[in-house]
């Protein structure tokens, strides 16, 4: 065998890292393409982020009353109808969106965020670390999250989305955390973990580096997951009137529809209540159409297929 | 240079509240790497020698005896400061499809490495995409090729290049190589073992070869010591050719034995020794490790364990009471 | 030879023949021979249906233990399950035959007829890596298992048969059909395999790299328990391994494969003694061995080609062949027998063509 020669030092490291970056959007692109439902999931997803993000702004801040129209039925005018002061039903359900997705999205950050971090050190260093964090891990997983919410909120009010999806975080992480962990202690077993510390490369480097991605479509997984399971817990919160209806909200919508509407017994007020479940349903089925592709993204070997 | 005296690792295996059973992994082993030598351990699985081999790259503790590497006794220092010793000792895997990160490219994979190693000895950023391209050449594959792909795009035998070419990227003294062509295709098994084989030549890197193939340690570490462990105690040591073609040990000449015969191109050797029985750990200790399933067998062999010996030649040792030469590897067939 | 090796409480029998009324099986059938003819298998890929097994001729006389040998993605894998009619999806047997003896084309059985070739005719023994049985149930709940879906009435014989096969191979019948997997180490569960492929007295054996993952001493006593078994039994055995030494130790005749062709195929002890085809030379001596000396193993340069690095034209192994020539590139080799011997290369043909011309000006 001979050593041939040295080749020039191909491109610096600047432009291979932006071209990587290049290539995993266009390999994220090509996943995507791959199935019609993927492309479905994207648009749903799109159409509620769009809401979100300039749904408010679409309406006046305060929604027109029409007092002639109390729980009207599906019109041109008024495709889901209107409500108990006669609000049409789609503005609630598009100016509503904001607080749901907000909420659901910090809850997620909060959930995978605390329960990746806390799981990778557990699995990572395993002995007294992994004893303490497990513990206190089973701790909020023994935690009664409805009954504390209850309570909690006889007590303190909370202002917005913000501290709601942190108080949904604070209580959900618990399960990511387990996850994680036995995951990272299967993962540190692999070849290349271990060579990593023989080449005494940096635990920043082991978990940031070599871990992490490794995991990156499990906690892209959970992170969806995480977003509906807010969403829903939310929205079952305010259903419950449990907490002050101090905005639009679907859970406030369907609260109002059935217990200020009688929706489960009269047909008037079914658009009413019909609308915002359609809403949680969509974006729930979108969400889960595009959590199918995050084991593709991930995974070189899948995405440049 | 690494020199091991009695180095000894037990296995607590779990059991039940009570307590479980241990499983002696190294029973006292000495042994010597000399620098730039090729030492291969043989054996068959759970004798101790991935164990032992792991030991040696610092992978895993021992209980107790004493590791020197280059003049430096292991045992008195802190976990972190044996830790640079160690690290110029580098494994190579078995399996070339779970040493190297799915999910980083060939580029990241042996840049981290090199990076940590131009800061520490001031070496411009330049430097590190050089020399990987460097030791991609030095381990025979072509750097524009591989340096962008992640490696489910390669082949076995690429894989293992560039393992060792990661192995590299901190100027090891040493290479442990344990098993690590098993998993590789058989037409280019070869060139891996030559690949270390002229590492070895033209750098001065030590190779530990630890396989189940005596064979290939053969083709490896010709000219370099043979080891034979059996149940985590050396049972005979020497020349590889020594050992190979003049074993002494019933063990060796079972193992020996077991190698099939290339028909055709050879014919198998005049004698043949084949245990009387299969492998079974749970046996109890006290006389020698193989006696139970020895042929050759004795009473003083049931009550008392042969220690690690020298012959007529100093540097072939053997742990057996009754030593004695018997021609078990195949002949080559005259054409 | 001292004695043949067995494990604690297993029943030493030292090469005792003594149930061999049992072992030979039933006197009236004997072993099947198999023709298999331009035999191609293609799997669905992204880029579209590509060949593992690209019209593979080789014709198996009864009563011989055949290996076939070859790398990752020779397709010898997908040849051994052609023989049963199991390539799973994505494959699929796109053409030729497989015949056997009793059976009749075997690519044209379906459903229960089959399921019942299996198993009463063609015994089939997993790689020994792999877990072939099942993890909750006793060896002997699937013995009989196997049974009842073969419909055999008579169960006690069946048991009694294991038993005896069991024993045959030096274990304790009775206690090993008590075991469940993990109490058996993985010797032992390569013999049970053994016995499974055998109880139903199939004819046509095949093996599946019967002795990957396990212990030098082991994988001897195996491989002479498959020697043993196929001559007291009058088999026809078929072994699949990627181990030249190991098809070389027990085989009659070899077949060595590369990128879903069969190049070469004649007698173990000249095919190895004399190969012919440049890859077999390649391989030979690619093995470092005991015998001779070590210094004359060369590596074979290049690696074996995958089902979408197949040269689109001409021989498989043009791009590591020495002996390259024009033709190689367009032309694929056709298989030529001569003196028993089945040889596919052009340059082959090409030296004896001349070697002829000289002998006869």
């Amino acid at each position: 065998m001979t050593v041939t020669a040295i080749l020039p030092g191909g491109g610096g490291q600047g432009s291979r890292r932006a071209s990587l970056r290049r290539n995993f959007w266009r390999g994220v692109g090509r996943v995507l393409r791959r199935k019609p439902s993927r492309i479905l999931g994207v648009a749903i997803v799109a159409l509620f982020a769009a809401m979100a993000l300039v749904g408010p702004m679409l309406y006046p801040a305060h929604l027109p009353r029409d007092d002639n129209a109390l729980y009207a039925a599906p019109s041109l005018a008024h495709p889901f109808g209107t409500d108990f002061e006669g609000t049409d039903v789609l503005a609630l359900v598009v100016t509503g969106a904001r607080y749901v997705i907000l909420t659901g999205l910090v809850t997620a950050v909060i959930t995978v965020a605390l329960g990746t971090v806390l799981g990778l050190l557990a699995g990572f260093h395993r002995g007294r670390w992994d004893t303490v964090l497990m513990r206190i891990t089973d701790l909020q997983l023994t935690i009664p999250g409805l009954p504390l919410l209850l309570v909690l909120s006889t007590v303190w009010k909370f202002q917005g989305p913000l501290e709601m999806g942190l108080v949904l975080g604070l209580l959900g992480w618990g399960g990511i955390a387990r996850a994680v962990r036995s995951q990272t202690l299967s993962l540190r077993e692999r070849g290349f973990i271990e060579a990593a510390r023989g080449l005494g490369l940096s635990t920043t480097h082991i978990i940031g580096r070599e871990l992490l991605p490794s995991m990156a479509p499990y906690i892209a997984m959970n992170m969806l997951i995480a977003v509906t399971g807010a969403i829903y817990a939310q929205v079952g919160l305010f259903f419950l009137g449990v907490l002050p209806f101090d905005s639009n909200n679907w859970g406030v919508m369907l609260n109002l529809a059935v217990f200020g509407g009688g929706a489960l017994t009269s047909a008037a007020a079914l658009p009413y209540l019909l609308a915002p479940l359609l809403a949680i349903l969509l974006l729930t089925l979108g969400i889960v159409l595009i959590v199918d592709a995050m084991d593709e993204i991930f995974n070189p070997r899948l995405r440049e297929e | 240079m690494i020199i091991g005296t009695g180095v000894t690792k037990t296995y607590k295996q779990r059991g039940d509240v009570l307590g479980g059973r241990n499983v002696q992994a190294l029973r006292g082993v000495d042994f010597t790497v000399p620098k730039g030598g090729a030492v291969s351990f043989i054996g068959e699985s759970g004798c101790g020698k991935t164990t032992l081999g792991r030991i040696i790259a610092g992978l895993e503790t021992y209980d107790s005896g004493e590791i020197v590497i280059d003049g430096t006794p292991m045992t008195p220092l802190s976990p972190r400061r044996r830790r640079p010793y160690f690290r110029r000792i580098q494994l190579i895997h078995q399996d070339p499809y779970s040493a190297l990160n799915p999910t980083r490219t060939i580029h990241q994979t042996l840049r981290a490495p090199l990076s940590l190693r131009a800061s520490k000895t001031g070496r411009p950023a330049s430097w590190i995409d050089e020399r990987a391209e460097e030791l991609l050449s030095l381990v025979g594959i072509d750097p524009g090729y591989v340096l962008g792909r992640y490696p489910h795009q390669l082949s076995g035998g690429m894989r293992q290049r560039v393992v060792i070419a990661r192995a590299l990227t901190v100027d090891p003294d040493m290479l442990v190589a344990d098993e690590s062509v098993s998993m590789i295709d058989v037409s280019m098994r070869l060139s891996i073992l030559a690949l270390l084989k002229d590492l070895r030549e033209r750098l001065g890197v030590s190779v530990l070869f630890i396989t189940h193939d005596i064979a290939t340690a053969r083709y490896i570490g010709g000219e370099g010591e043979l080891y034979v462990l059996y149940r985590g105690q050396v049972v005979e040591r020497g020349l590889t050719e020594t050992v190979i073609s003049a074993p002494v040990h019933p063990y060796t000449q079972s193992l020996l034995s077991a190698i099939p015969v290339l028909h055709g191109l050879e014919r198998p050797g005049p004698e043949r020794v084949v245990p009387t029985e299969a492998l079974d750990e749970r046996q109890a200790d006290g006389g020698c490790l193989f006696a139970r399933r020895c042929p050759f067998r004795t009473k003083r062999c049931e009550a008392e364990l042969p220690i690690l010996t020298a012959g007529t030649d100093p540097a072939h040792q053997y742990a057996c009471f009754h030593p004695q030469r018997r021609d078990v590897i195949p002949v080559e067939a005259v054409a | 030879m001292i004695t043949i090796s067995h494990r604690a409480g297993e029943t030493p029998r030292p090469d005792s023949h003594s149930a061999s009324g049992l072992i030979a099986g039933p006197g009236a059938t004997t072993a099947p021979g198999v023709r298999v003819r331009d035999l191609t298998v293609v799997y669905k890929t992204p880029l579209g249906e590509l060949p593992a097994l690209g019209g593979v001729s080789l014709t198996i006389d009864p009563g011989t233990i055949t290996g076939i040998v070859g790398e990752s993605g020779s397709g010898k894998s997908t040849l051994a399950l052609s023989l049963l009619n199991a390539v799973q999806p994505p494959g699929r047997i796109a053409g030729g035959s497989v015949e056997i003896d009793g059976l009749g084309n075997v690519v044209d059985l379906h459903g229960d007829r089959l399921r019942q070739a299996r198993g009463r005719h063609l015994g089939y023994v997993f790689q020994a890596a792999q877990n072939s049985l099942n993890p909750l149930k006793t060896v002997g709940k699937q013995l009989l298992d196997l049974g009842r879906s073969h419909g055999v009435e008579d169960r006690r014989a069946l048991v009694r048969d294991a038993k005896s096969l069991l024993e045959r191979m030096g274990l304790d019948g009775a206690r090993v059909l008590d075991s469940h997997q993990h109490e058996l180490s993985g010797g032992m569960r390569q013999r049970v395999g053994i016995m499974l492929a055998l109880v139903l007295n199939a004819q046509l054996v095949i093996l599946d790299e019967p002795t990957t993952a396990l212990d030098m001493i082991t994988q001897a006593t195996i491989l002479r328990i498959i020697r043993e078994v196929h001559k007291e039994r009058g088999l026809t055995t078929l072994m699949v391994t990627h181990d030249i030494g190991v098809a070389a130790e027990v085989t009659d005749r070899l077949a060595v494969m590369y990128g879903g062709r069969v190049v070469e195929h004649g007698p173990t002890m000249e095919v190895l003694g004399a190969p012919s085809h440049p890859y077999t030379q390649g391989l030979i001596r690619a093995i470092p061995r005991l015998s001779g000396d070590i210094e004359q193993a060369r590596a074979l340069p290049g690696r074996p080609p995958t089902l979408g690095t197949l040269p689109a034209s001409g021989c498989v192994f043009q791009e590591r062949c020495p002996l390259r020539m024009d033709i190689c590139a367009t032309v694929e080799p056709p298989p030529v027998i001569e003196d028993g011997r089945t040889v596919a290369c052009h340059a082959v043909e090409r030296s004896r063509h001349t070697a002829q011309r000289e002998e006869h000006p």
